[in-house]
């Protein structure tokens, strides 16, 4: 029975009472006219502030559980989870400080905060769950709230359309989430993933396959694994399961749209390294060449699709897809080079604020010039100085340019590709295809830096910025600066959240693997 | 070795120290919204905090003991970011600590009524963190990433008065040298400073990645700590390239000879950032820098890093002497002063080198240290003197000035007092000490190097002294200039003096409403005496040297045996004998440790003094002969010109990197950038495009399309999976 005092359980207790009271506050005061955005967005900060400050706490206490742990239990209280639910509350921090100003005017204020703060649970728990039914009980929990979001202007028909796909697309890759856990069951005949992943390490064990009994078993694992990489790969916006995104991203209001591509992608990927790397670490190796080939291909399409977009949130749609491609570099070579792992969430942390900056950055603009065309940017250097100027960084530090925090985790993803050399012949190639998407990607992100600097428009009179969002835009700043310039903190949380030696995992494993 | 002992709480100290500008640097926008005194009230304050805070760590030299405190900062690469406080570096930093507060003060008064007050106050601040930075970090990469700070202030400041106005260019319109002009705009200058420091840095950016190649680490302890990389270096002989290429860098800094022209130009700036930035402290980086690696060449094992000092010293005398002979014939207040920094910065660059060449490496260390320390307040009162009589009279010409020592009384004593101290004033004056310990390390070096150098000191000791009593001579002595008569007159008809001085008052209000209005508004009294905003700090400076310079030899036994106990503590250099190198050893033997004064370097002294100044007076202060008389021979008039002329240095140096690059550019742009690159970059252009689109086809917005590929997808990775 997991200890009620554990990170999981207070953070479910705390955001889950706060998310239900919302609407019940709401129910109870409701005089005519007034509108009670502020007050629930300044509720909603201050609870996941206080959630932050639980979790850093507990993380610079040492009272949780080393790196990656399983147990008996449906969550476990460890590193790894609290790494990203640090991740993942910064960004529902930024999402909900900014609704402040985004979602002024809005008539159901309450049930908007309140679904933010139940979907964060959802996010939250993918990171720490160690069983496969928490584990699809946690990601329903974060996606049903983020398709009634994905449609909150409800008269939008762009954004109904948007909602509609992402639903549509949620509801098949649920299914075949279940389907991948029904396979896993089948094999071992146990939904947690520690159990289940050292059965099937004990199945695909040389000495084992000689079994003919077993013999059928080692496909149908297979099977469940392809099903569990398209399964979270929607979500991660992988290619070839990328599709909704784009139009998802570009139609949902642009604040869900930063809690989409920062929030629940961060959180397909926490469940991805829970599952299918570890998987890879226990049944053999030789798959880990089908996540490198979709990192190529995620990062490729993604660059190329966001060169040429005219919508400012739908090229930032398309470079987060691209971004995923970089993430899963680390994923692919987990099992070749000790930093990997270190690189792929040392990116994930960096990409939550880079990416809400920007679209938090790309709300700004659309609350004060009302457009999301990139043609509409000309000038706004001039226009809107403090939005520009953390548009411009946050898109530098996508791009990866010193001495910001987004050049630190490609040098280390990168740096590991390298070093994965001596183990694996196409290790190397991973670094040089992100390379030359790095450049690639700087076509679209300088195009939109010179359009907002270099390019003359005829009215360049400063526009009011909306404050709530500047703040939020000068904490990622200071953020992206500050890790850039001393990024040594931030990295060496990533290395301790992550296992480094297969043994950390489950003992059981150990032996496996040095075979 | 002496390790840090009982100082942790201070660390944080030696951080904050440059923290603290920094911090200051990114709040003065905000702090500017309140108001002009506000911001400049927080600038000061912020300047004074990161002083005080560089005096709590005064107990280290006492104690002669370091604090050393890293961090990681690039774990991949196994970089630590730190900061090393040891005697050498705490009083530099105390140096620059409170020379930067004081100009700061006078700041306040100088840049009064100026419209970018919030830049200024930015980059000043900006320069004091990054300046810190140099002098307390203890590893090349951040000395670098502080170098590059100061130059990118230096630039900045320089070109502050971006609108180009004549009043604040350098030179006279008008001189044209060998088809180049000898006058430059701030923006021009800024650009100049800029680039030719860059040239400088290049090399020291080679010269670090050559020893991180080699060494794997940027940290001064930990280079000296294990030597292998030396004698790795050593072998392929790349140990003398690499440090001559790292000196490079401080000859860009400190516009050491071939890089000294920008420094003439950066007089453009406001008179503060003279003083306190190519005077006081950033031209001093360079020394700074070599007496950091100095030692550590010098303490590693067995290698013959001669060849390195050698260039060192020859460079130093060579900029020096060059100078020197510039400054005799400028007619710029600012830019006499500017001569003579490079000059001074020559001497310490000699000093520092015949350190490394001869047997008693801390006398020459010793003298070059002190030269820095009081030419830093010298020649920092010095220039807020010249900014003090640039405000009033409005002229950068010493021909404009001319018989102000009335009206302009403190200004005339102080910038008198550390005249003379510039000169080398017997006895009384820190900057006489300091030119005698470096005359007596010269001639006691027991080289060759040593005593034609000393020779070479010598005539620029008397050339300085002479400039000096020129200097003063023409700006506070004689009969007033027409210039100032004009003032004086047009002080009596204001609205004469409106028109007069700036023909386009709307303009003149809007870029710079500076000290011609405040001379409009209060215009009823002569040419008069500054503020004490601003005549103070100088005065502090000027009295400083002259009480050092009364104690002027126990102060520079007291450094000598700082920094004798700090070479042996740090590097085994001196006393102690190194066991692991033989050849010191017997050097060290040979001669023993000379204390007390060297007569023959005192007689010297005092004789420069005396014929310099001598001649100074007679042409400029009593005025028995016309200087013009050179006119008449024309040998003399050919020397002045081949001066005036700067040597032609600055012409051959634009004609090498500028003129004609800028054709050879013309040609590449005819046929290579026309020709080749405009013909690939539309077929990359294309190619990226027709990409782009088919990724946008592909996005058909049709949601049974998305469905498909989805479940394509699936089918594709379970193929990949199995096979």
């Amino acid at each position: 029975m997991i200890d009620i005092s554990s990170t999981p359980i207070i953070i479910i207790i705390l955001l889950g009472s706060v998310g239900l009271a919302i609407p019940i506050i709401d129910a109870y005061k409701k005089e005519k006219g007034k509108n009670k955005n502020k007050l629930f967005s300044a509720i909603t900060f201050g609870t996941l502030m206080l959630a932050l400050l639980i979790v850093i706490s507990r993380v610079i206490g040492g009272e949780l559980l080393p790196a990656m742990s399983f147990g008996k239990d449906v969550l476990a209280d460890d590193m790894f989870g609290s790494f990203f639910a640090v991740s993942l509350l910064i960004v529902s921090i930024m999402v909900s400080a900014s609704s402040w100003n985004y979602m002024k005017g809005i008539s159901n204020s309450a049930s908007y905060y309140s679904l933010i703060l139940l979907s964060t649970i959802g996010m939250i728990l993918i990171a720490y769950s160690t069983d496969f039914v928490m584990l699809f009980i946690a990601w329903e929990l974060m996606s049903i709230p983020t398709y009634a979001l994905a449609a909150f202007s409800k008269k939008d028909p762009i954004s109904n359309e948007a909602a509609i796909k992402y639903f549509m697309f949620g509801a098949f890759s649920s299914s075949i989430l279940v389907l991948a856990i029904g396979f896993v069951y089948a094999v071992t005949g146990t939904t947690n993933i520690g159990d289940s992943i050292t059965i099937l390490a004990e199945l695909s064990a040389p000495n084992q396959t000689a079994d003919h009994n077993l013999g059928g078993v080692i496909p149908i694992s297979y099977l469940a694994i392809g099903l569990f990489i398209a399964g979270f790969g929607f979500k991660m916006g992988l290619v070839p399961f990328h599709m909704w995104l784009p139009d998802a991203y570009e139609g949902a209001p642009t604040t869900i749209g930063a809690l989409l591509a920062a929030g629940t992608k961060k959180a397909g990927f926490a469940a991805a390294i829970r599952v299918i790397v570890l998987g890879m670490f226990a049944i053999g190796l030789d798959w880990s060449i089908v996540l490198a080939i979709l990192a190529v291909i995620t990062m490729t399409v993604g660059n190329f699709g966001a060169l040429i977009q005219k919508s400012v949130p739908r090229m930032m749609a398309y470079s987060s897809v691209a971004q995923a491609g970089y993430m899963m570099i680390g994923l692919a070579l987990a099992p070749y080079a000790s930093s990997a792992l270190d690189g792929s969430l040392f990116h994930i942390l960096n990409h939550a604020v880079m990416k809400s900056a920007s679209f938090l950055a790309i709300a700004a603009v659309a609350i004060a010039l009302a457009s999301y065309s990139l043609e509409k940017y000309t000038g706004l250097g001039r226009k809107m100085p403090i939005t520009a100027i953390a548009l411009s960084i946050s898109l530098l530090a996508l791009a990866g340019v010193p001495p910001l925090n987004g050049f630190w985790s490609k040098l280390v993803l990168f740096q590991s590709a390298i070093d994965s050399g001596t183990v694996i012949s196409w290790g190397p190639y991973l670094a040089i295809a992100g390379l030359l998407n790095s450049a690639l990607s700087l076509g679209y992100y300088l195009w939109i830096i010179k359009k907002m600097y270099l390019d003359e428009s005829g009215d360049m009179s400063r526009v009011k910025e909306p404050k709530a969002i500047i703040c939020v835009l000068v904490f990622a700043i200071i953020f992206m600066v500050g890790f850039g310039i001393w990024h040594a903190p931030l990295l060496e949380f990533a290395s301790i959240s992550v296992p480094s030696h297969i043994d950390q995992i489950a003992p059981s494993f150990g032996n496996i693997t040095n075979n | 070795m002496v390790e840090s002992i009982g100082f942790e709480g201070i660390a944080i100290n030696a951080w904050l120290v440059w923290i603290v500008p920094f911090i200051g640097a990114a709040l003065i926008p905000a702090l500017a919204k309140k108001s002009i005194r506000f911001s400049n009230m927080s600038a000061v304050g912020f300047a004074i905090i990161s002083a005080l805070l560089a005096a709590t760590l005064i107990p280290i030299v006492v104690s002669g003991s370091e604090i050393h405190s890293q961090i990681p900062w690039i774990p991949t690469l196994n970089i630590k970011a730190g900061i090393l406080a040891d005697p050498l570096s705490v009083i530099m930093t105390n140096l620059v600590a409170w020379i930067c507060s004081l100009i700061i003060i006078y700041s306040v008064g100088y840049m009064h009524g100026d419209r970018d007050l919030t830049r200024y106050w930015f980059f000043m601040l900006f320069f004091i963190g990054s300046m810190q930075l140099i002098v307390l970090s203890d590893n090349l990469l951040m000395v670098f990433f502080g170098w590059e700070g100061v130059g990118f202030a230096s630039y900045a400041l320089i070109g502050f008065w971006y609108a180009d106005r004549k009043k604040d260019y350098v030179g006279r319109e008008g001189h044209i040298v060998r088809g180049i002009a000898m006058w430059a705009s701030p923006t021009h200058a800024g650009i100049k400073a800029f680039l030719m420091t860059r040239a400088g840095d290049v090399m020291m950016l080679s010269g670090m990645f050559l020893i991180f190649m080699h060494a794997g680490t940027f940290g001064f302890k930990e280079l000296l700590a294990d030597q292998t990389w030396a004698h790795n270096m050593m072998e392929q002989n790349l140990l003398v390239p690499a440090a001559i290429l790292l000196f490079g860098g401080a000859i860009g800094k400190s516009a050491q000879f071939p890089l000294n022209e920008w420094l003439l130009e950066a007089m453009t700036g406001p008179t503060p950032v003279s003083a306190l930035i190519h005077a006081a402290t950033m031209v001093k980086a360079g020394v700074f820098l070599v007496a950091r690696i100095g030692p550590l060449f010098f303490a590693l094992a067995a290698f013959d890093a001669a060849a390195f000092f050698e260039v060192v010293a020859w460079i130093g005398a060579i900029t020096a002497f060059l100078l020197a002979t510039q400054a005799i014939v400028n007619p710029e207040i600012k830019k006499v002063l500017a001569y003579s920094t490079g000059s001074q910065i020559g001497y310490m660059m000699m000093a520092l080198g015949i350190a490394g060449l001869s047997t008693q490496f801390v006398d020459g260390y010793t003298a070059g240290f002190f030269h820095l320390m009081s030419h830093a307040m010298f020649k920092a009162s010095l220039f807020m003197a010249a900014g003090a009589i640039l405000h009033v009279v409005g002229s950068r010409f010493m021909t404009d000035m001319g018989g102000l020592r009335k009206n302009m009384n403190k200004t005339f004593i102080f910038m008198l007092l550390s005249g003379l101290s510039l000169a080398g004033a017997p006895l009384i004056t820190s900057g006489f000490w300091s030119k005698d310990a470096i005359f007596a390390a010269l001639l006691e070096s027991g080289t060759s190097t040593g005593i034609s150098l000393f020779f070479i000191a010598f005539i620029v000791a008397i050339m300085t002294a002479f400039y000096t009593f020129r200097m003063v001579g023409m700006v506070f002595f004689g009969t007033k200039s027409k210039h100032i008569q004009t003032i004086e007159q047009n002080s009596f008809n204001k609205s004469q003096y409106v028109s007069s001085i700036s023909s386009d008052p709307t303009d003149e209000q809007r870029l710079k409403p500076d000290h011609e209005n405040s001379l409009k508004h209060d215009s009823k009294h002569q040419i008069h005496e500054v503020k004490a905003v601003m005549w103070v700090p100088f005065a502090i400076l000027a009295v400083s040297t002259v009480l050092i310079g009364l104690v002027g030899f126990i102060f520079e036994e007291e450094i000598h045996s700082i920094m004798a106990s700090y070479l042996s503590s740090s590097f085994g250099i001196g006393e102690t004998i190194s066991t692991h190198n033989s050849a010191t050893n017997i050097k060290q033997n040979a001669s023993p440790t000379t204390e007390g004064l060297n007569p023959i370097a005192l007689l010297s002294s005092f004789v420069a003094f005396g014929i310099g100044s001598g001649l100074g007076i007679f042409f400029y202060i009593i005025r028995k002969k016309d200087p013009e008389i050179i006119s008449k021979y024309p040998v003399l008039k050919q020397t002045w010109l081949f001066l005036y002329n700067r040597w032609y240095l600055n012409s051959f140096l634009y004609w090498g990197f500028v003129k004609i690059p800028l054709r050879l550019y013309k040609l590449i742009w005819l046929y290579f950038e026309n020709i080749i690159a405009q013909g690939i970059n539309p077929a990359l252009q294309y190619s990226m495009s027709f990409m782009s689109k088919w990724v946008k086809y592909t996005q058909t917005g049709v949601t049974q399309t998305y469905l498909f590929v989805f479940a394509a997808g699936i089918i594709v990775v379970l193929i990949m999976l199995y096979l």
